[in-house]
């Protein structure tokens, strides 16, 4: 497939995103932030996202794997995830956060 | 992909902005946005070389915290910084908090408190108002 295809298919995928909520327009101030100084920002950005937030979910994961789940240190990462979700436009991992963390206050393991 | 910023304005002056974040993709987004409109900052990932910083006489117009850091909480850190002596605009930045959090932050004179993302709108506004 040739680049000029490529960069469609791509423009195509993200925009899905937007219609489906995934991404929101928080996303769209990052792509904005892109130019000639800072060409590779975006991809530069998710790259980063990517890492921390799995690092967060092992980290939830694991927390969860627990049979007395600590919701305060749970909490905490669920924090941080729903930061950098919303930072980068992340909408609906944003809203599964918000989820999570309402569970958690309710010490509702299930949930 | 390039695009226009959603929102943009034209200081006359040069800012000066310190970003307290123990996320990376937060203050790596924060100081990118803050440079996209001129602000020159610097970002520290933990409260210990927050308050360091500050101590040692860095001069900032703002400085932009999370509630959530290692070492000491944020509302802690804002707390040290005011009794330092720092009268600059600071704002809270944060992933979610309650009415009773936002009432203790707004209570140690931090000047704003606002949800993540930080947004174009809410910073422009703050940006306004410090260059006068």
């Amino acid at each position: 497939m040739d680049l000029a295809a490529l960069k469609t298919q791509l423009k195509n995928f993200v925009q899905s995103m937007f219609e489906e909520g995934v991404l929101d327009n928080q996303f769209s101030q990052i792509q904005a932030l892109q130019d000639s100084t800072n060409p590779n920002f975006v991809e530069e950005v998710i790259t980063l996202f990517c890492n921390d937030a799995e690092k967060i979910i092992n980290e939830i994961n694991r927390n969860l794997g627990y049979q007395n789940v600590d919701f305060s240190n749970l909490d905490s990462y669920v924090h941080q995830l729903k930061g950098s979700s919303s930072s980068i436009g992340a909408n609906r991992l944003k809203l599964a956060c918000a989820n999570l963390r309402q569970a958690s206050d309710e010490r509702n393991k299930e949930g | 992909m390039q695009g226009q910023l959603l929102i943009e304005i034209v200081m006359r002056n040069r800012l000066t902005a310190l970003v307290v974040d123990g996320n990376t993709t937060c203050w790596v987004l924060e100081q990118e946005l803050l440079h996209s409109y001129g602000v020159q900052t610097l970002g520290v990932d933990n409260s210990k070389d927050a308050v360091d910083l500050i101590a040692s006489d860095a001069k900032f117009n703002l400085i932009i915290i999370e509630k959530i850091l290692p070492v000491l909480n944020g509302l802690e850190v804002t707390r040290q910084i005011r009794e330092i002596g720092v009268r600059c605009k600071m704002l809270e930045v944060t992933a979610c908090s309650g009415e009773s959090e936002r009432q203790a932050f707004l209570a140690t004179g931090v000047g704003a408190f606002i949800e993540k993302p930080l947004d174009p709108e809410h910073l422009v506004h703050i940006l306004r108002e410090l260059d006068g």
